[in-house]
């Protein structure tokens, strides 16, 4: 059950991850906030990405051997960065909920 | 030729994918299918849905069930073409050696051995000199399966990946191993024609037109599981690399293969030859015992994988135990050889050196031993990411120039459209097909198999020649309406398996998902839905009228597109 749970929280801080590193990129950004007149906070954004892609590897090795774990990460990031993919071209807008106000600059 | 290094690049990505990129797709959608392998085979063959097990007790229950394992016919027949005279009667061919294999996935047990033969080989270089049997047996019972029960996830849709199913001449190995290159050096190529790598990372806009948005999928879908598409591509050269692309030791080396080969055998103390002395079989469960309490010792506790014996009933006879690798990335090792005779342990193999090692993890990470249902379903979701950045790459091509050969009067950009319909919604048509026919031909039709092979083909044939009859329409810079009618037909026949499953086997999806759990078939039949969803999702996007002014549009817009941008 705890190789489950590892798991569970590797998919989400490399899903977190993945949207994080998304919204760094200003085009991205605008998709989410087509209204508003931000911008991204781009230095925080890559930090807090680079720091959960890190994470969820931690999380795999947690769960798993580690000649499995570098496998599910590797096919994990893949998944991730598609689904993030998927979300800005239809549904850009839920990408606001892992957007506090600490990753807005003022434009 | 190029002015540039990108233009060259850009040339052979184009040419070489084109070519070989319908060869990837095969490779692609079976390989992704044969994650799932053993699962569609419980679908396939629905008197062995039971829950897998490890390997069964040699002594009691697969010691009887080798006493009627029977000379392979298809094989007698080509032996018999290798050697002086007729062979004897099968029923009188003595067994020299022997394997059983399993995995944790498999309810039922792979076992074989080899014939000996008393003629000579007419080509006196040929050292084959036995007859294989091959079957599958159902250990709860001992029964064996019957041959006309094709397993179709690990005897059709597994080797499709690799052999194409082409056996003339290993024909299909060599086509695939050349799309395997190539795909590396489409790969190379492509992320230097890719001038954006980081920067459209995440893009994909469906609402830009044909061209723009198949390219952004075909770029995305190849750079987010570059390392995927990179280590399937390079493991699978590296699987075949020594036994069919580059058999240097059964060519150039083989007299110094033979001579390692008996100076290994002498240094590891197992016979490579038999004595010619008579001598009885002691107790291979105990033999399996002390493999496993090894195991342990290392560390390492495990279940048997593959059981093999060689000289069997002779002096020299030996029980060879190979642990599973069911919990890492490795195939069946840690080997234990005992004396047949005796039981007691002649040779112990010594833990994996480096280079052994990375090439354990190499070929593992391809084939799949693992108990991890996450990478399973993960490595089918990169198989699938890799169908569709072929498929999109197959788009960009018509894309690209159906408006120039519009002008030209060239059927090129026709042709290729009815062959990636083939190769895109055909090739799914023909898997779901075999699985409908699979339901609807009674269980004990003799030849069923085969049968099922032979719709395989004929309703790929069929979707060939039905894109190729819709497809006029491209060559006057239109789509072809095969696109549309494929994906719908996939609907309803990826239902209509369902539906057959549950009627004409009783395992309904309420059945196998809540009250009576079987994930094996509620996931091919949970799989089977979402492939109807997607097939009518398609349909439905695909009936959206194309005006003339959009095709105006294409067609104005096509002069202007001069390269991949």
């Amino acid at each position: 059950m705890t190789e489950t749970m590892w798991l569970i929280a590797a998919v989400v801080a490399a899903v977190l991850s993945m949207g994080w590193l998304a919204l760094a990129y200003e085009t991205h950004w605008q998709q989410v906030f087509p209204e508003s007149r931000t911008l991204p906070e781009t230095g925080r954004l890559k930090l807090t990405g680079w720091v959960f892609l890190s994470l969820s590897a931690v999380f795999c090795l947690k769960a798993d051997h580690p000649s499995m774990a570098v496998l599910v990460w590797v096919m994990l990031l893949a998944v991730a960065a598609f689904s993030v993919a998927m979300m800005l071209s239809h549904r850009p807008a839920a990408l606001k909920i892992i957007c506090p106000p600490l990753f807005v600059a003022k434009a | 030729m190029f002015n540039s290094l990108r233009m060259s690049m850009g040339w052979v990505h184009t040419w070489m994918g084109l070519v070989l990129g319908f060869v990837l797709m095969i490779c692609f959608f079976f390989g992704a299918l044969s994650v799932f392998d053993r699962e569609i085979d419980r679908w396939a063959i629905p008197d062995t849905r039971f829950e897998p097990q490890p390997m069964p007790s040699f002594d009691n229950v697969l010691k009887p069930i080798y006493q009627q394992l029977q000379p392979d016919p298809v094989d007698m027949a080509a032996t018999e073409r290798r050697v002086v005279g007729t062979l004897p009667d099968p029923e009188t061919l003595k067994l020299e050696s022997l394997f059983a294999y399993t995995t944790h996935r498999d309810p039922v047990l792979l076992i074989g051995g080899e014939f000996a033969i008393p003629n000579q080989p007419i080509d006196p270089a040929d050292d084959h000199q036995h007859v294989h049997g091959r079957a599958t047996v159902n250990p709860a019972t001992g029964e064996m399966l019957n041959d006309d029960a094709l397993k179709i996830g690990s005897d059709w849709f597994y080797p499709m990946h690799f052999s194409l199913n082409l056996n003339w001449m290993m024909l299909g190995y060599w086509i695939v191993g050349l799309a395997a290159l190539v795909m590396l050096a489409g790969l190379v190529s492509g992320i230097i024609i890719h001038r954006k790598i980081f920067r459209e990372f995440f893009t994909f806009r469906p609402w830009k037109n044909l061209f723009r948005s198949s390219l952004d999928l075909h770029n995305m879908t190849g750079v987010v599981a570059l390392p995927f598409h990179f280590f399937f591509a390079f493991t699978a050269l590296v699987i075949f690399a020594s036994n069919i692309y580059l058999p240097v030791t059964h060519t150039t080396l083989k007299p110094l293969h033979e001579h390692h080969e008996m100076l290994e055998a002498e240094r590891k103390g197992l016979p490579h030859e038999p004595a010619g002395i008579p001598a009885p079989l002691a107790s291979v469960d105990a033999m399996v015992a002390e493999a496993k309490r090894r195991w342990a010792e290392r560390n390492m506790a495990g279940e048997v994988g593959f059981l093999s014996m060689n000289h069997l009933g002779d002096e020299n006879g030996y029980v060879s135990i190979y642990r599973a690798g069911s919990d890492r990335v490795a195939l069946v090792g840690e080997g234990i050889h005992f004396k047949a005779s005796t039981g007691e342990v002649i040779r112990e193999e010594p833990p994996r050196s480096v280079v052994s090692s990375i090439d354990e993890f190499l070929t593992g990470l391809h084939l799949q031993h693992f108990e991890h249902w996450m990478l399973r379903w993960l490595y089918v979701f990169g198989g699938l990411l890799g169908a569709i950045c072929i498929a999109t790459g197959f788009i960009l091509f018509v894309e690209k120039r159906k408006a120039k050969h519009a002008r030209n009067g060239s059927q090129g950009s026709r042709i290729v459209d009815a062959l990636a319909v083939t190769t895109v919604t055909g090739m799914v048509l023909a898997a779901v097909g075999m699985l409908v026919a699979n339901r609807l031909l009674p269980a004990d039709l003799a030849g069923k198999g085969q049968w099922e092979q032979t719709i395989f083909w004929s309703v790929w044939g069929l979707a060939f020649l039905h894109a190729a009859w819709r497809s006029s329409p491209v060559a006057k810079a239109r789509y072809n309406p095969a696109w549309r009618e494929q994906s719908l037909l996939l609907g309803l026949m990826s239902l209509c398996a369902v539906g057959l499953n549950w009627v004409t086997t009783g395992d309904h999806l309420i059945k196998t998902v809540f009250t009576d759990t079987y994930w094996a078939v509620a996931g091919v039949d949970l799989s089977l839905i979402v492939t109807a969803l997607i097939a009518f999702y398609a349909a439905a996007k695909l009936r959206a009228p194309v005006t003339e002014q959009k095709i105006d549009d294409a067609l104005s817009r096509n002069k202007q597109v001069n390269a991949y941008d």
